[in-house]
């Protein structure tokens, strides 16, 4: 793996809650345009991992490496101007809003135009405004959710409102996309749809992407790169050929020792 | 050359009302428009290309894809050539569709994106150039025939080039199936026959420059070109494309199109929807639209105004016809029930028949690769369906 190649890269990166550790010296590179799903079972500390990658949580040890920049903290607000976005377990959309609406709310970083500018709707914000739209058009019609633009989220079934979700994470044209459980709760038809949307997410826009995600199957299929984590710690780590025939991987998922 | 082909009208538009809007296109979530001088500009560039890569009189272009002008106008830009345009329709069944090509061997096609090129690169013997529309996907696509459309319309243009060879008699457009032996069947339409036949229509339903038409099945049946394309060429409205399939009872909500051609499931489609939308039964507001619709002659002149104000013009929004003056009903007829529950509600629809003079095809006997070219099929007389006897809120 070349160091040239990595844009995410995590150093024994610990953190803990109240004394309980959540994460412990987790090492592991993600790079450039590939796939990394992050597995193990409930509990392992997947979720807490990207938290701390989108610096929701700010690690007790260790340091995070992203697009060549090494920094021990980072906050969310950073994340997602240094280009890191993501979806989320439980879905987090503005259940009042249109699709289009959610879309745009992706696109508030890339605003050129002040405020002033966008209240008394000057020339300027105007044209910015349009160039705002056309992107998220073009999201909205990558992820083909064009019918249901003007439809309010709340009134849409769960499969499309995740699809929504990644819609507003894509709207932010991340060098990044964490993915929480994109398929969770769907059926076998809704997974393989958004499976196809992840893969063209990468082939099209050449996005990285770290995922988390239960179904295996679904793993394996998608991805480059595997991170297994059990108990806070990182129990295996390759490709999804390495990572199946890996024994403490097998003894974590079977609960026996091979 | 002659005058009375399909893209002399196209050329005729564009230099009389060059600057009129010929096409909108919903992309982005935004109507684009194009107008007749844009349009034959985009097709002098086509003509190049297909020119380019030996695409000639006699030759057939097939397109595999869903309503979008590009297809229309690469057609054009076919019959320019003396080609015919082939539409096949991607809402058959695949299976289908690859026997018929498997049997057609197409040397020529417009592929709508990945999904068709896909299909198009799996056949045994694969076609001298596919040009596609939607390039998602295909980047990383190496193939020798594939061709972006993009880039052939921003190609530079050698006028010099362009020389229009198609003749009235020629064949415009032809459709292909498979009947039950899975023996290959034509319908070939003739540049003639479709504007007699456009002239009709024209004539008996008044149609003018100023209509709003609206494309929403794709071109592959031969209703939809000789009464929505062919009439457009004549007398110069608006085509308008939806988004996408998905999008279009949206987009003609949006739109609010004069004229319509749809064929009986468009319209039991669109009766289903409004009757999806229709208040429970035993509720006063559902006894109140069944009054509006089913008690029509009973109502007094005020009670006939309250009815269309309150409860029919509103569901003739639903469906996107509030402004539609022209709805026509392409080849099968609805059923008498349905008839008389768009007619309640104020839409008139009009049926115009379909050709159904399919002729066989010996296509084993065409030994050469790539064969499926217009001198090669059996002759079809198209001219043979009479339809001056149509006539506004008569069925045929």
């Amino acid at each position: 793996m070349s160091e040239q190649n990595v844009l995410l890269g995590m150093s024994n990166i610990s953190l803990s809650f109240k004394g309980v550790k959540a994460i412990t010296d987790i090492s592991f590179n993600v790079n450039q345009g590939e796939i990394c799903s992050l597995i193990g079972p409930n509990g392992a500390g997947k979720s807490s991992l990207l938290n701390v990658i989108n610096g929701v949580y700010q690690p007790d040890n260790g340091q995070i490496t992203f697009d060549g920049e090494t920094r021990a903290k980072m906050k969310p607000h950073d994340a997602a101007v240094k280009g890191i976005a993501r979806t989320f377990q439980n879905i987090a959309l503005f259940k009042g809003m249109s699709v289009l609406d959610n879309v745009l709310t992706g696109r508030n970083l890339k605003v050129q135009t002040h405020w002033i500018q966008q209240a008394l709707n000057s020339r300027s914000s105007v044209r910015d405004n349009l160039i705002q739209r056309k992107k998220a058009e073009e999201v909205i019609e990558f992820l083909q959710i064009q019918q249901w633009r003007n439809h309010l989220v709340s009134s849409l079934p769960y499969g499309l409102q995740k699809r929504v979700e990644l819609a507003r994470a894509l709207a932010a044209e991340p060098k990044l996309l964490l993915l929480d459980e994109p398929m969770a709760g769907m059926n076998k038809d809704e997974k393989r749809e958004m499976s196809q949307f992840i893969l063209d997410t990468k082939k099209e826009f050449g996005t990285t992407i770290v995922l988390i995600e239960h179904d295996i199957g679904v793993v394996m299929s998608l991805s480059d790169h595997v991170v297994v984590l059990d108990y806070g710690k990182k129990i295996g780590d390759g490709t999804p050929d390495e990572v199946r025939v890996n024994p403490e991987v097998l003894a974590a998922y079977l609960g026996t020792k091979h | 050359m002659s005058i009375d082909t399909l893209p002399s009208w196209l050329n005729f538009q564009a230099s009389s009302f060059g600057k009129r809007v010929a096409i909108r296109h919903k992309q982005l979530g935004i109507w684009k428009e194009s107008t007749w001088s844009d349009s034959r500009d985009e097709v002098y560039r086509l003509v190049q290309l297909l020119k380019n890569k030996g695409f000639a009189a006699g030759d057939t272009l097939f397109l595999l894809t869903h309503p979008r002008p590009e297809a229309l106008l690469i057609s054009v830009a076919a019959q320019w050539l003396g080609g015919v345009a082939a539409p096949i329709d991607p809402q058959n069944d695949s299976e289908h569709i690859s026997e018929l090509f498997q049997l057609l061997k197409p040397a020529f096609l417009f592929a709508e994106g990945q999904l068709q090129v896909d299909f198009a690169l799996q056949l045994n013997e694969l076609p001298i150039l596919i040009i596609y529309a939607d390039q998602r996907g295909l980047s990383s696509y190496q193939h020798h025939a594939l061709y972006f459309y993009s880039d052939a319309v921003n190609t530079e243009l050698d006028l010099f080039d362009i020389r229009h060879v198609a003749e009235s008699e020629h064949s415009a457009f032809a459709f292909f199936r498979l009947d039950n032996a899975k023996q290959v069947e034509v319908q070939l339409l003739k540049h003639r026959e479709m504007l007699m036949q456009a002239r009709d229509l024209v004539s008996i339903e008044s149609l003018t420059n100023s209509e709003e038409a609206l494309v929403a099945r794709s071109f592959a049946a031969s209703g939809h070109v000789r009464y929505l394309l062919a009439p457009w060429l004549l007398t110069g409205f608006r085509l308008n494309f939806p988004e996408n399939i998905y999008t279009r009872d949206n987009d003609r909500r949006e739109l609010g199109p004069t004229l319509v051609a749809g064929t009986k499931q468009t319209y039991e489609r669109l009766e289903n929807l409004i009757k999806a939308r229709l208040p429970l039964n035993g509720t006063w507001l559902r006894a109140a639209l069944d009054w509006a619709i089913y008690s029509q002659s009973k109502h007094s002149l005020l009670g006939k105004l309250v009815a269309n104000w309150l409860f029919l013009r509103p569901l003739r929004d639903v469906i996107g016809f509030s402004r539609t003056r022209v709805p026509l009903l392409v080849d099968e007829p609805l059923t008498e029930q349905s008839l008389k529950f768009f007619k309640a509600l104020g839409i008139n629809i009009r049926n115009w028949p379909d050709l159904q003079n399919w002729k066989a095809v010996d296509v084993e006997a065409q030994s050469s690769a790539h064969s499926a070219s217009e001198k090669n099929y059996v002759e079809v007389n198209a001219g043979n369906t009479d339809i001056s006897g149509a006539s506004a809120g008569v069925l045929v």
